[in-house]
């Protein structure tokens, strides 16, 4: 432990400065301290909390993915080279927007690496001044993450009469230590003193509430009438999103010239835009009160049920900011005024609340999960009026040698125009050149579907949970695909077909309005031609061209002669019908866990980043898509 | 404003007509929820739309488009003949009460209902709550200003503060809430036909005299003309050439197939604008001025509050500060103006205009000032009206009920109204071209009581093909409970399908103000 006199702050600055660029509270002209550039004029350590959080410095508000030019000599990708940044210290960070960042790390830097937040994080240093006199609407002592920064410092200062004692957190707060060399050593009696002052801090709070067992809470209030009232006062300016902490949605754009290239861009998103989770078939899973709602779980319950994190750290932004007078502290308090359990007895009965973190080890194919692979179109096939089949081969051939077959879809770049995900629809014995069916739904699909044959497209993934193949083995199985949804099961259906002996009977189901909106017909037929193999059709509309059940799915169930308790099934549909066929699958003798599908929500980077996936505390593009009919019960009604 | 914005969260009672103020005016509409949320305030509301506001709201009006005027008129009758009038402040600060009284004995709540379409008992409780207040707050915009009764429907409204002595106090006044960031600027710079800055009229000799005495002899000191009526005589090849700054008339004029005519018809159009908008694409020359971020001068809001506006990068490619343009073509036409930057003109703006007389840039530089601000030691007025009115008394005016130009009948047989939507801004060249507010609403939209959806058969997200006398639109319906039968709504800030060919050119003759609020069109589905 070190002591630094306040006198010498200033100093250690200018030192520190010679060799890092430093970023200090600063107040021009009466106006908010915000974090800028070290300048002794306007420096100031009389502030409450900085107007915004630390985050922009390493999360930014518009940045470039990456940037691409398209020449005779083919596609060239530039990404994000944080090597030519200089070393920074964010000077003055509070408890609440330290701990911010100590999340933020886990987000952005594990399971796939956010590689401009990385590069980024390795060059700054966080030094932390922790606060002795907490904000109107502070409650970080609620949150457990403050008033003294537990997390996320590389060297914590904290106000000592006219010192403040310094700790660090890291190899690189020692570093910062060392220069110049004008702070002196002091024994572990600092931390007494420390400690007294804490609780002086936390007495001041005007702000207290209880949120140990919030979570639990939330799980009962999910339906209650007072989301109604709370959500028709909020107006979607998304302030409160922009001023937090631990908001990391974003938003991907192509842009035209951005410094004189094209770009991929990314800005900072809002899940309170109401657009945010609108798919491009204009379907939006959330209403209103969903969205207000979602925000409000997102930082009370989700992210800690995901990542081990508290998602809001108490910095009291959002409240400050809100012209609604939205108070997320407020609504807590209300939800715990509703909830009819008794939490005292709850206490003395529980030890602390359990939940699983569900983390991936992820391996990673490239450095950067955001930069595309180059992939050249071999072949196009009209399957139907609006859906066609294109054969493509990454430019880099050796690419294909390497390849391992893994998870549910790739994500398709139309340069310029933007990406979509599209699921995989072949199976691993298909190595060297991919088969993607698309629907032309939105903008990116109607550009793909002007493309021809020699265009090039770009490629990332494969991502996603894909269908449990080994589990799957020794049973009878029922797939289904309603309409385009057959394409994500084709996968398993070639898998099956190809390793027959390993499966018992195998009986498809394929849906649509017509004959003519089914995709692969030719393979239909084939597969129907296989012993074991039985292949049945749904439609609305009846159709000379096969035998053809006219009616619903359902109706075909009872007599496919499989051996329901030996039987696993894979739907893919629409969320109602893959409930409705789940509930008569489970009448006839099957088990929800043994129930499969694949949840396709309107997805953007398809690594569980961007937020525009999520569903309660899951990410559809990391921790699924595919899921078993009992793990899909347990996500609110909002995909 | 008469008053100031913060002084809404005070009042007690806040009368809204015509705002849809929590969707355009996010911060006032929040003071008025702040009023009614923590202080125990009463919000009467009357649109014909359910807008949002009208969740807090102790009582809703919703009234026909049109209406305006006889329900106020209505409001009016009440107070008089329930003795809620305010005799002491009607005594002491007005003139022409007793004929005003007699000109509303006949709008009383029953005859109001069968014209508005509101109970007569709602518009009793609207007229009883705004007389009883201790402090009432009117809050108005286009809603009743875009009418051929706008200017009627306005001086109504300041009778009714005047019957009932709500104004020239705190958080009692009339409130009109202005919509472009500087609409109020350039009002008061005298962006008008008949006024020279500081609203001192060109045919009053004492102000001509000083204007010619700054501006030279020669200066045009007659009276000009509305922009409808620039339209109409160039249409009729009267007008020559237009120079169109900052303004989109090919998407915001009313029926815009006559605009077309009118500018395809002039010798010459210059356009000075940020964009290349709809507008501009017939100009013969294209000026590119620059936005808030490139230039230093000053806006002036609602609250006639005077503040800077700073210059945070420059000007993009080849485009030019507005002020530097004008003087550019001062030069050309062989005039000297010799501002070197915006505080040179606002110096002249100062000696020039009473009420910006003390407002300087060293004044403003951390907050802004509202005008009246005659002199440098003046710290600025909060509100209008504290003693005497501009004109002395307060004045009482007659105003009678007109219907709308154009009502429903059995060829065109819904009320068409025209509006904007929160997430867009006028003619969209803005925010049609930021993601995150265009990807609220791409594309537009009508919206349709479910009863007449029913009847057309018409269902949600259907698209739809909206047809007036003045011409037609494809757009998409949306169904909603939210508007009443017989009525529709449309936003005007999407050029593939601008309401505003289907909208009618007949205006108030005292302003000219369009009546974008009322139209008469019929709905067919489409294939």
């Amino acid at each position: 432990m070190m002591l630094l006199n306040k006198k010498d702050v200033t100093k250690m600055l200018d030192l520190w400065s010679h060799s890092f660029e430093v970023y200090a509270p600063t107040r021009y002209n009466n106006e908010d301290v915000v974090l800028l550039p070290f300048d002794e004029k306007n420096f100031t350590m009389d502030y409450l909390n900085m107007a915004m959080p630390v985050k922009e410095y390493l999360f930014e508000q518009k940045e470039s993915l990456y940037n691409w030019q398209q020449s005779e000599a083919g596609i060239r990708i530039t990404e994000f080279d944080a090597e030519s940044l200089k070393p920074r210290i964010l000077f003055g960070v509070r408890a609440c927007d330290a701990y911010g960042i100590a999340y933020l790390d886990r987000f952005y830097i594990e399971e796939f690496r956010d590689h401009n937040y990385a590069g980024r994080r390795e060059k700054t240093y966080i030094v932390v001044v922790n606060c002795i006199e907490p904000g109107y609407n502070c409650y970080c002592s609620s949150t457990g993450v403050g008033p003294f920064a537990q997390k996320g410092y590389d060297l914590m200062l904290t106000p000592l009469g006219d010192e403040y004692l310094v700790e660090a957190g890291s190899d690189k707060g020692k570093e910062l230590i060392e220069i110049g060399n004008i702070m002196d050593s002091i024994g572990e009696e600092a931390i007494e003193l420390k400690n007294i002052l804490k609780s002086a801090v936390e007495d001041k709070f005007l702000n207290k509430i209880d949120l140990s067992y919030i979570a639990k809470v939330m799980d009962e209030t999910y339906n209650n009438d007072v989301w109604k009232e709370i959500s028709k006062q909020c107006i979607a300016c998304t302030g409160c999103t922009s001023v937090c902490p631990t908001c990391t949605c974003f938003n991907i754009v192509e842009e035209d010239s951005c410094y004189g290239e094209k770009c991929r861009v990314r800005y900072w998103d809002s899940c309170q835009s109401d657009s945010f989770t609108r798919n491009a078939g204009g379907h939006n899973p959330r209403s209103e009160v969903s969205r207000v709602r979602y925000r409000i779980y997102d930082k009370l319950k989700y992210i800690e049920e995901r990542f081990g994190f508290k998602g809001c750290t108490g910095c009291g932004r959002c409240i400050n900011v809100c012209p609604a007078f939205i108070d997320i502290i407020e609504i807590a308090s209300k939800l715990k005024q509703e909830y009819k359990y008794d939490i005292a007895a709850m206490k003395k009965n529980n030890a602390a609340v359990r939940f699983e973190i569900h983390t991936h080890d992820q391996e990673h194919r490239c450095e950067n999960a955001y930069k595309p692979q180059i992939a050249v179109i071999k072949d196009i096939i009209q399957e139907t009026r609006d859906i066609k089949r294109f054969i493509v081969q990454y430019e880099d051939e050796t690419l294909h040698e390497n390849y391992k077959f893994t998870g549910q879809f790739f994500e398709i770049t139309i340069f310029g125009v933007g990406e979509i995900a599209i699921s995989i629809p072949f199976g691993p014995s298909q190595k060297n050149y991919f088969d993607f069916c698309v629907k032309k739904a939105g903008r990116v699909t109607t550009a793909m579907h002007g493309l021809q044959v020699g265009d090039k497209i770009g490629l990332r993934g494969p991502f996603g949970k894909g269908f449990p193949y080994e589990e799957l083995k020794g049973k009878d199985i029922l797939i289904v695909g309603s309409g385009v949804g057959l394409a994500p099961v084709r996968t398993m259906i070639i898998r099956i077909i190809e390793n027959k002996k390993d499966f018992g009977n195998l009986a498809i189901i394929a849906s649509a309005t017509s004959y003519e909106g089914l995709v692969y017909k030719e393979d239909l037929l084939k597969w129907s031609e296989i012993d074991g193999v039985k292949v049945l059709y749904a439609l609305s509309k009846p159709t000379d061209k096969v035998d053809a059940y006219v009616g619903y799915i359902n109706d075909l169930l009872p007599d496919l002669g499989l051996e329901w308790e030996k039987t696993a099934s894979i739907i893919c549909a629409s969320p109602r019908r893959i409930k409705a066929v789940a509930e008569d699958l489970i009448k006839l003798g099957m088990k929800g866990t043994d129930i499969l599908t694949s949840l396709e929500t309107h997805m953007r980077c398809g690594i569980g980043k961007c937020g525009h996936c999520k569903v309660g505390n899951k990410y559809m593009c990391v921790d699924g898509p595919v899921f078993n009919y009992e793990e899909m019960l347990t996500l609110p009604p909002e995909f | 404003m008469t008053n100031s914005i913060e002084e809404l969260s005070k009042a007690d009672v806040i009368f809204i007509i015509g705002s849809n103020t929590t969707e355009q005016h996010p911060l006032i509409g929040m003071r008025i929820r702040e009023a009614v949320l923590k202080n125990n305030a009463k919000l009467i509301v009357a649109d014909p739309r359910r807008i949002p506001i009208a969740e807090h709201a102790a009582a809703y009006a919703p009234l026909k488009p049109g209406s305006n005027l006889a329900f106020i008129n209505g409001m009016l009758n009440v107070i008089v003949s329930e003795g809620l009038a305010n005799d002491d402040f009607i005594r002491n600060r007005t003139e022409g009460y007793e004929e005003f009284k007699g000109s509303i004995i006949n709008y009383t709540p029953e005859a109001v209902s069968l014209i508005t379409g509101v109970d007569a008992d709602i518009i009793r409780e609207f007229a009883r709550t705004y007389a009883k207040a201790e402090n009432a707050s009117i809050v108005y915009a286009m809603g009743i200003t875009q009418h051929i009764t706008g200017s009627a429907n306005v001086a109504a409204l300041a009778n009714l503060a005047l019957i009932t002595g709500q104004i020239g106090k705190e958080a009692s006044g009339v409130n009109p809430l202005r919509g472009q960031n500087n609409v109020q600027g350039a009002c008061d710079m005298g962006a008008l036909p008949n006024v020279f800055p500081g609203y001192q009229s060109v045919l009053d000799d004492n102000a001509r005299e000083k204007f010619k005495a700054a501006w030279g002899e020669n200066i045009n000191s007659d009276k000009g003309l509305t922009v409808s009526e620039m339209m109409e005589e160039a249409a009729h090849g009267k007008i020559k050439a237009l120079f169109i700054m900052g303004e989109n008339p090919m998407l915001s004029d009313p029926d815009i197939s006559h605009v077309e005519d009118a500018l395809k018809n002039l010798e010459l159009l210059i356009v000075q604008d940020i964009f290349l908008t709809e507008t501009a694409r017939y100009a013969h020359a294209v000026l590119p001025g620059t936005s808030f971020l490139e230039k230093d001068g000053t806006f002036t809001n609602t609250e006639r509050r005077v503040q800077r506006v700073r210059k945070a990068i420059e000007p993009v490619a080849d485009s030019k500060p507005d002020w530097e343009i004008i003087c550019a073509l001062f030069n050309a036409f062989g005039y000297k103006a010799d501002y070197n930057n915006p505080e040179d003109i606002m110096e002249e703006i100062r000696s020039l205009t009473p009420s910006y007389g003390g407002i300087s840039y060293d004044r403003i530089e951390n907050c802004g000032l509202q005008w009246p601000c005659p002199n440098p030691e003046h710290p600025g007025t909060k509100f209008l009206h504290k003693d005497k009115f501009s004109r002395g008394l307060g004045k009482f005016t007659v105003n009678h009920y007109l219907d709308p130009a154009e009502s429903a009948d059995d060829e065109y047989p819904l009320i068409l109204t025209t509006g904007r939507i929160q997430h867009h801004y006028h003619t969209g060249t803005m925010t049609r071209r930021s993601w995150a507010l265009d990807r609220e609403y791409p594309h537009g939209f009508i919206e349709m009581n479910p009863e007449d959806g029913e009847k057309l058969g018409i269902k949600n997200n259907n698209k739809v093909r909206v047809i007036s006398r003045r011409g037609e639109i494809e757009t998409v319906a949306i169904i909603t409970k939210n508007i009443k039968a017989g009525i529709v709504f449309m936003p005007f800030h999407f050029g593939e399908a601008p309401v505003n060919k289907l909208t009618n050119r007949r205006f108030d003759p005292v302003s000219q103000i369009p009546e974008y609020k009322v139209c008469a069109v019929k709905i067919e589905g489409v294939k």
